[in-house]
């Protein structure tokens, strides 16, 4: 691991609980315990898992410290228990410990042969490390203090995570939206016209949870905005979040708590927008509040969730498993964003109004409905690049608050998964239009757990603000000249290859993914090829009609029989009055025609398409995994077609450049993660399960579950313990 | 698999012009191979076109009759349009000139018709006909109450959809489609057996049944222990519910293991006890040497097998089966699925019920029968793989849950039911020659929608797979478009491979003369029905995970007609 942790408390003889009913599968081994992770190393090395994917920063069995819920700590004979809080005393001395992870996985320690004090040294490290008494505390501050203490003798820069490193063939940066230009080249990007730079909260004067540069309406003065600004909550004035090409703007803002002035502020704020927009269109204003479900609600929901798939026993619940789903909630919750955000894509897109949304912060739900929209307007936010840039720019710097809200310190009562709903919300989008996304699931999970790994700046922080201030009075204590930077400079998540391998990172890569335009590499070199609008078309048109809905619209086709076919009948032009007329009718029309996947995307949101993100929430469950089986066996295949169709393609654009004496690529030149081999087999290859590449090796199952034998979950995967003893030793 | 791919990777190179970015095409491609293949589409091949009316006809399809009706779509309203009515089909095309509506559907999915409204109706569209179909589906028909239009209609319909009943021949036996192969030549039991290992030292082919006199509902070829006489088979047909002795499914080709089918045995209230049974049980035991019993799965829930007494029946006990250890596998009867799977009608037509959807799934019990029959078709399949012992199959007569278990274990063990052909072969075997009453459970042509013998027990198989196949990806070489074509025509009378209840019915009925075999349409074009995930692997035991977790309604299947819920879907 390249990142060194210290103040570490090591334990030995202790083991490592695999099965309920038996011992025999328990492991051996050291338990480490820094400011980071714990850490359990075995004393027998353990047969690598067969395939080679794993997080550069943690082993196979570390937990980073701020990925831990819950910390359990257990005296059998006295048949004793408790959770340890921060700061707690531990009147007995455990014979065991269990850390609830809130990546759903449950890990659980005996000290059966070390010593009792040991044992209840590390339970109160574990516990102290874990549950800091300050933000300063959290890893990432001492990590980038030593980088900035040996570049100051080194001259070797800290990463500096531009998302340099990004994926696979990806030369592009992820922009973070601190500066002006990043706003500005996204203005341009869209083609807003009527929008402009706004820099009136550099260092952070008008607020501390505004970005320092922002984009508003060209007809407001910097002098109107700071006087407005006094009177919405937070002084979170309008801010743009992105222009759809017939001109209507995505806007975001906090209530306007000032009563007295609050009509006339609103007055002003949408007339700014309504003469930024070139057909000087009214102004939809959406009531997130009103509408979607509150964030403790969300909270609920996703506690619910993970108590189901986690923690109850799995047998029991198979039999209530549908309606147990049903009554989390939580699908209903991310069926409510996707509707709501499709709802003003069809104001954006087909009514050409501009939407503002509202809310009364404006840096919870929005997030979530801001970049939603984006993802289902735009086919750049469904690229790895453009998608890494909207989460700057909707959650980072729009002040999504990721220290509360993940809870890093573990005392806020403002818990709530926001984020993971927002990137459930893109999975049900991706599992319903898998060639529309660059990215693949695998992507989206090892990012949901990137906001529990305390290194990375990225999700660590409330609001830019408050990272410049924290850091800045971290400096000054540990006496880091600063210079001109604003704040210490974390790592970013974005560069990936702090975490991965480059080729672990092509599993990020969705094979099924239409570029526009595919990184091909040349002579070394990446080079972008664009592709003919021309070829794109011609391709959507060879999809059979028969894609939508049994809705023919190809009068060429023949009819087929034993299924009614059906035209949409015109509906008669929609009363102005009724919206949610137009709105169906506008969704029937969408639906009935091919997807255009470079254009707009909009989610069926009907119970029998919202689905449960299996990969996310069931891969620490080892009943739940289909060995050799689940997507991943398809994703597997189309790697091999993709990477074969690559290499043919390199060895034709060799063959007419008349280097013949290249024939081979080399491996390091495929965006697939699986790649044809000489050497190998064709078949699925048998470290390969519906959990893949999240495989709790190392561990083993409780019993049959369902008819399933035993032994299939013995041949790849083992598994972490369950509550079930706690139970018992209640 | 490779050299296809090869060249199929080529051909997308040299096709668009070798643009450099030809990744993309070839994700095209894939995405084009991706599309859901919900919709399926009778091939050109044998279907005639009536150009001046534009209304396919099948070579030996009749026209009977045309009207012009309001049909009664329940998504876009009503819509008026003239229908067709053949032998075969009822076809309707809109008159409306929005609406570009087709409605297509073999007599053979009716399972009612019904009038709807009297003389006195008075509301609009409310006179008119309804007719209640087999594959989740009803249509209704508005007609003018003037003129007898109705009467005619109704009693056209009912005569064609339900020929039973009127002396009528069934279409298939009229359908002169011809095809370049011959589906009937798809299985030959005596190949099937040989590509098993079979006969072999412990396992031999007998004809005692050749003429159908030791057992009516059995092929004529059986597979049966090398130690076991013809006079030993047929004492032990006395014991067995009607006859229907324990022969050879699947041998496992190393352990040699063997998973045996057959019905319960006789032991009604006063526990009968059967020697030639017992012995037999023994000596099925003993082909396998490695273990020390054999198996028995009795596929119904105990307390059904105990009520089976009752009427003759039962299960092999402990004190008579020394040598056999025996499990219930709690799958219901015929009745509780015919009744689960109204109550999935019951939530998804016509409308999809929203607003709680997955407990009113729950409440259909139709995913808890999958998961039990998946269930059960594990255990067996692992007994086999994992060579502990040879299992023995029964439910009460062995020819519904009995056949659900031991084809999908076999699917399970037995890499080649994957293919197409193998599957085939597989629902040819286990299924229509072992008597699954095809013609009871579906009732092709007979007018008694409401006769407790139908049930959906094959279409519960077909979802099996179905659930397997989502599991695995790449493992099958069909599509979903091959499950659902072989549920259409499971209804549709257009061929004969599933009419009649048993091989000797068929037989005596010259059905593969007389009649074209659904898979002679299937090989002639299977390039639709191909999977292109599929990665052949050989000697792979498939364990899917029957897990609610893991088991989903097949939308489109069960909500095809809808067209807001049937969209694309990988």
């Amino acid at each position: 691991c390249w990142v060194q942790s210290c103040r570490t408390h090591k334990f030995s003889f202790v083991r490592k609980c695999i099965a309920t009913d038996t011992s025999q599968y328990d492991l051996w081994g050291k338990l480490i315990c820094s400011n980071f992770k714990i850490s359990f190393i075995t004393d027998d090395p353990m047969p690598l898992q067969r395939f080679h994917y794993r997080n550069l920063l943690l082993g196979e069995h570390d937990v980073p410290l701020t990925c831990i819920e819950q910390i359990v700590t257990v005296n059998d004979h006295k048949r004793k228990q408790k959770v340890l809080g921060p700061n707690q005393k531990l009147k007995f001395n455990p014979t065991e410990l269990i850390i609830y992870c809130k990546d759903f996985r449950i890990v659980r320690f005996r000290f059966d042969e070390s010593g009792p004090e040991s044992a209840k040294k590390v339970c109160l490290a574990i516990a102290h490390y874990s549950q800091p008494t300050d933000l300063q505390l959290l890893f990432a501050f001492e990590y980038v203090g030593k980088k900035y203490h040996n570049s100051a003798t080194k001259i070797n820069g800290i990463p500096s995570g531009g998302g340099s490193g990004a994926v696979g063939g990806s030369n592009q940066k992820t922009p973070f939206f601190e500066t002006y230009s990043d706003w500005d080249r996204e203005i341009k990007r869209t083609g807003a016209s009527g929008w402009r730079v706004c820099s009136i909260n550099e260092g952070y004067m008008i607020s501390t949870c505004l970005p320092e540069y922002f984009v508003v309406p060209s007809s407001l003065a910097d002098q109107d905005l700071k006087i407005f600004s006094h009177s919405f909550v937070g002084r979170r004035m309008p801010l743009w979040c992105w222009s759809h090409s017939n001109g209507s703007a995505l806007v975001r803002m906090a209530l306007i708590k000032d009563v007295l002035q609050q009509r006339k502020i609103d007055q002003r704020i949408c007339n700014a927008i309504t003469k930024s927009h070139p057909q000087r269109s009214d102004v939809y204003k959406s009531d997130l509040d009103k509408t979607l479900p509150n964030i403790q609600e969300i909270q609920a929901a996703f506690v619910k969730l993970k108590q189901l798939c986690v923690n109850e026993p799995f047998e029991e619940t198979e039999e209530k498993w549908l309606s147990s789903l049903e009554n989390t909630r939580w699908l209903e919750y991310v069926r409510a964003f996707l509707k709501h955000s499709a709802e003003l894509v069809y104001i954006l897109e087909s009514r050409h109004l501009s939407v503002v949304l509202q809310e009364e912060e404006g840096r919870d739900l929005s997030c979530i409905v801001a970049s939603l929209v984006q993802v289902m307007l735009d086919p750049h936010f469904r690229t790895i690049t453009g998608f890494q840039s909207l989460i700057q720019k909707e959650w980072v710097m729009a002040g999504y608050q990721f220290l509360d809200r993940c809870n890093h310190l573990k005392r806020s009562e403002k818990e709530s998964p926001l984020f993971l709903l927002f990137l459930d919300a893109t999975w049900q989008l991706l599992e319903q239009y898998p060639a529309a996304f660059e990215f693949s699931e695998t992507y989206l999970a090892v990012l949901y757990d990137s906001t529990r790994i305390s290194l990375f700046g990225t999700f660590l922080f409330n609001s830019p603000h408050q990272r410049v201030k924290q850091s800045t009075e971290f400096a000054i204590s540990k006496n880091i000249q600063l210079g001109d930077e604003k704040g210490l400079k974390f790592p970013s998540v974005w560069d990936w290859s702090l975490q991965f391998t480059a080729k672990d990172r092509t599993l990020f890569h969705n094979p099924l993914y239409i570029g526009k335009s595919t990184p091909c590499i040349q002579n070394g070199s990446v080079k972008s090829f664009k592709r003919t609008k021309k070829s794109y078309s011609s391709t959507l048109r060879g999809m059979p009609g028969s894609l939508r809905n049994g809705i023919i619209s190809d009068p060429d086709l023949v009819p087929r029989r034993n299924s009614l076919i059906l035209k949409a009948k015109p509906d008669p032009p929609p009363p102005p009055t009724s919206q949610d007329h137009g709105a169906e009718q506008y969704f029937r029309e969408w639906f009935s025609k091919p997807a255009d996947l470079h254009g707009v995307i909009l989610p069926h949101v009907s119970g029998t398409h919202v689905k449960l993100w299996k990969l996310c929430y069931f891969r620490w469950v080892p009943e739940a995994q289909i060995h050799l089986g689940g997507f991943i066996t398809a994703f597997h295949k189309l790697s091999l077609l993709a990477d074969e169709v690559d290499a043919l393609s390199r060895t034709l654009r060799q063959h007419r450049a008349g280097s013949l004496d290249a024939g081979h690529a080399g491996p390091d030149e495929s965006r697939m993660y699986f790649r044809v081999s000489a050497h190998a087999t064709p078949g699925t290859p048998d470290f390969l399960s519906s959990a893949f590449p999240f495989s709790p090796v190392g561990n083993l199952c409780r019993r049959s579950i369902s008819g399933t034998p035993l032994s299939k979950f013995l041949s790849g995967a083992k598994i972490w313990l369950s509550t079930e003893t706690l139970a018992n030793e209640d | 698999m490779v050299n296809i791919t090869v060249i199929f990777s080529l051909q997308s190179l040299f096709l668009v012009g070798c643009v450099p970015g030809c990744l993309k095409i070839c994700a095209n491609v894939m995405s084009f191979l991706l599309t859901p293949l919900f919709h399926f589409q009778t091939s050109r091949d044998g279907v005639n076109w009536d150009l001046s009316e534009a209304v396919p006809r099948l070579p030996g399809e009749t026209r009977i009759t045309d009207k012009e009706v309001i049909y009664i779509c329940p998504f876009n309203g009503p819509i008026k349009g003239r229908v067709y009515i053949t032998n075969y089909r009822l076809y309707l095309r809109s008159l409306e000139t929005d609406s570009a509506l087709i409605l297509d559907v073999p007599l053979g999915v009716i399972s009612r018709i019904e009038k709807m409204g009297g003389a006195t109706s008075r509301g609009e569209n409310s006179y008119g006909l309804d007719i209640t179909c087999k594959d989740m589906r009803n249509l209704r028909f508005a007609l003018k109450q003037e003129g007898h239009s109705r009467r005619d209609m109704f009693e056209i319909l009912t005569r064609y959809a339900f020929p039973l009943a009127h002396s009528l021949p069934i279409f298939a036996f009229l359908n002169e489609e011809k095809f370049n192969v011959d589906g009937w030549t798809v299985y030959n039991p005596v190949e099937e057996y040989r590509r098993q290992g079979l006969p072999n030292h412990h396992w031999r082919i007998t004809f005692i049944n050749k003429c159908y006199e030791l057992c009516d509902t059995y092929p004529a070829l059986l597979v049966v222990p090398y130690r076991a006489s013809d006079d030993d088979l047929r004492r032990v047909a006395t014991f067995r519910s009607r006859n229907r002795i324990p022969v050879l499914s699947w041998i496992h080709p190393e352990n040699k293991t063997v998973i045996v089918r057959c019905s319960q045995p006789l032991v009604g209230m006063s526990g009968k006890r059967n020697k030639d049974d017992e012995k037999y049980l023994d000596v099925i035991r003993e082909t396998n040497r490695q273990i020390s019993k054999l198996t028995i799965y009795d596929a119904r829930p105990n307390v059904n097998a105990v009520a089976n007494k009752a009427t003759g029946g039962g299960y092999e006990s402990d004190d008579a089966y020394h040598n056999a250890e025996l499990f219930f596998l709690d799958i219901h009867n015929i009745h509780v699925m015919r009744e689960s799977l109204k109550k999935v009608k019951d939530i998804v037509y016509p409308n999809v019920e929203e607003s709680h959807w997955l407990s009113s799934l729950e409440s259909t019990h139709w995913l808890e029968h999958i998961k039990l029959v998946l269930t059960g078709a594990i255990q067996v399949a692992d007994r086999v793989s994992s060579g502990k012992s040879s299992v023995l199959v029964h439910c009460s007569d062995g020819w519904d849950r009995t056949a659900q278990l031991t084809s999908l274990a076999m699917l399970m063990l037995d890499s080649f039911y994957r293919s197409i052909e193998g599957f085939e072969i597989l629902v040819q075997k286990e299924w229509i020659s072992f008597g699954h009453k095809f013609a009871s459970r579906i009732g092709h042509g007979d007018k008694n929608h409401a006769d407790a013998d139908r049930s959906p027990i094959f279409l519960q198989f077909i979802d099996c797979v179905w659930q397997m196949s989502k599991q695995f990806p790449t493992a099958f070489e069909f599509n979903e478009r091959f499950l659902i074509t072989i549920l259409d025509h499971l209804y549709s009378c257009r061929f004969g491979t599933f009419l009649y209840n048993c091989e000797s019915a068929r037989e005596k009925q010259k059905v593969t003369e007389r009649t074209v075999s659904l898979w002679s349409l299937i090989n002639s074009n299977k390039d639709k029905f191909k999977n292109p995930f599929y990665t052949k692997e050989i000697n792979r035991v498939l364990y899917p995970v029957a897990s609610m977790r893991h088991l989903e309604l097949w939308v489109n299947y069960y909500i095809r007609w809808n067209p807001r819920i049937n969209v694309p879907h990988p």
